[in-house]
């Protein structure tokens, strides 16, 4: 301490925790938007509960669009959080669609069972509305404006209810 | 600090703690400027990871056992044949994570045909969806099991902002058991990193034992 003073000694010490600190982050909880939004390519689905799924029939709303698979971990992940975003924005204009790629509706039903939701599960069995959507990993995720318009996307799991992320949601149902 | 002896008394009170300061906010961005290659047991796996961890990248190669991966297969629709195909030829789940944070706007790029396996003084490239796709046609593997099959691998190209990332498996093509270097290749700002992580090892072709009661 006979060389370091006091003050240098501290600052020193803030500035390692705050690198320490920056490390420890969790995840972000981003959206990337698209720049420039697209028309969101519609389709016509069955859900695993049998109802038909038509994504025009959400004009008006904001939609999120999930891709996802059972067997895919982080999707596994993440529908717990979809459950309670759906939760808390009901009656907001805010829409989640969480299409299922390439399974059957006993497989969608078994795991409901596991993850119980109440949000619309469409099944794109052979993968085609899919291939329409700029789409390379599961899970993806697309925020549809009123307009249905693309304007924001998402790779990999995020916690859907995390504030920020319902802000941006609920940003775009004012607009 | 030699230099530092030298000065005068005032000059020293003045110098010192600027050398501190700069160091003390530099020694954070000079540890995350560094590459660390980790290598350990994944808690949820219980199997060997290697992972690459750099500033706003994270890639983690997690070891899977042969009799998962047939596990994994057969039940997405594929004959034994086919599962037994995939599974000798070492698989491991990837983890490929944009860490940096959400004020960020540092994007990552890559692309698995710049990536290099060095085994047995060979050389050679991954098998991405694309090589699997034809081998399925190959195969008349069933249309759902292909589609299965493709999502289920890492994406042969990738852009990630910042909070991105995907799981998926990557394919060496090596018998089970083998030990093998990688070549890791991403873009960030424009440049392109390139690390290699060395020794891994294919996951030996043996069935779990039970555990004992």
């Amino acid at each position: 301490m006979s060389i370091f003073s006091h003050r240098s000694f501290w600052i020193a010490a803030l500035a390692l925790l705050l690198g320490v600190a920056r490390a420890a982050e969790p995840p972000a909880q981003t959206l990337s938007r698209i720049d420039p939004p697209f028309p969101a390519p519609d389709f016509t689905l069955t859900g695993e509960d049998g109802n038909t799924y038509r994504l025009s029939d959400y004009r008006g709303k904001v939609v999120v669009l999930n891709f996802w698979a059972t067997w895919c971990p982080p999707c596994r992940e993440e529908m717990s959080s979809m459950e309670r975003a759906h939760q808390k924005t009901r009656g907001e204009n805010i829409v989640l669609l969480a299409v299922n790629v390439g399974e059957t509706a006993d497989q969608v039903f078994e795991f409901t069972g596991h993850y119980p939701v109440t949000f619309p599960l469409p099944i794109d069995a052979d993968g085609a509305v899919l291939r329409r959507y700029p789409v390379v990993g599961l899970p993806t995720t697309f925020v549809i404006d009123p307009r249905g318009r693309v304007i924001y996307r998402a790779i990999g799991g995020r916690e859907w209810d995390d504030e920020r992320l319902l802000a941006e949601l609920r940003k775009l149902v004012r607009r | 600090m030699r230099l530092a002896w030298k000065m005068n008394p005032s000059r020293f009170r003045v110098f010192v703690p600027v050398v501190v300061l700069s160091g003390a906010l530099l020694a954070p961005a000079a540890l995350c400027a560094s590459v660390a290659v980790t290598t350990g047991t994944d808690a949820e796996a219980k199997l060997p990871y290697w992972e690459v961890a750099a500033p706003g990248v994270s890639i983690r190669l997690v070891q899977r056992l042969p009799a998962q991966t047939r596990g994994f297969f057969q039940a997405r629709g594929f004959s034994v044949a086919d599962t037994d195909y995939v599974a000798a030829r070492c698989v491991f789940q990837t983890i490929f994570r944009n860490t940096a944070p959400a004020v960020s706007s540092d994007a990552i790029d890559y692309d698995l045909r710049e990536w290099v396996v060095h085994a047995g003084g060979v050389q050679r490239g991954l098998m991405t969806r694309e090589d699997w796709k034809k081998i399925w046609i190959a195969r008349r593997a069933p249309m759902a099991a292909q589609l299965a099959f493709e999502w289920g691998l890492l994406p042969t190209r990738q852009h990630y902002n910042p909070g991105d990332f995907n799981w998926g498996m990557s394919v060496y093509g090596l018998p089970p058991g083998t030990r093998f270097d990688l070549d890791v290749v991403w873009r960030q700002r424009g440049e392109r990193h390139e690390v290699r992580v060395k020794e891994l090892r294919c996951a030996p072709d043996v069935s779990p034992e039970p555990t004992a009661q």
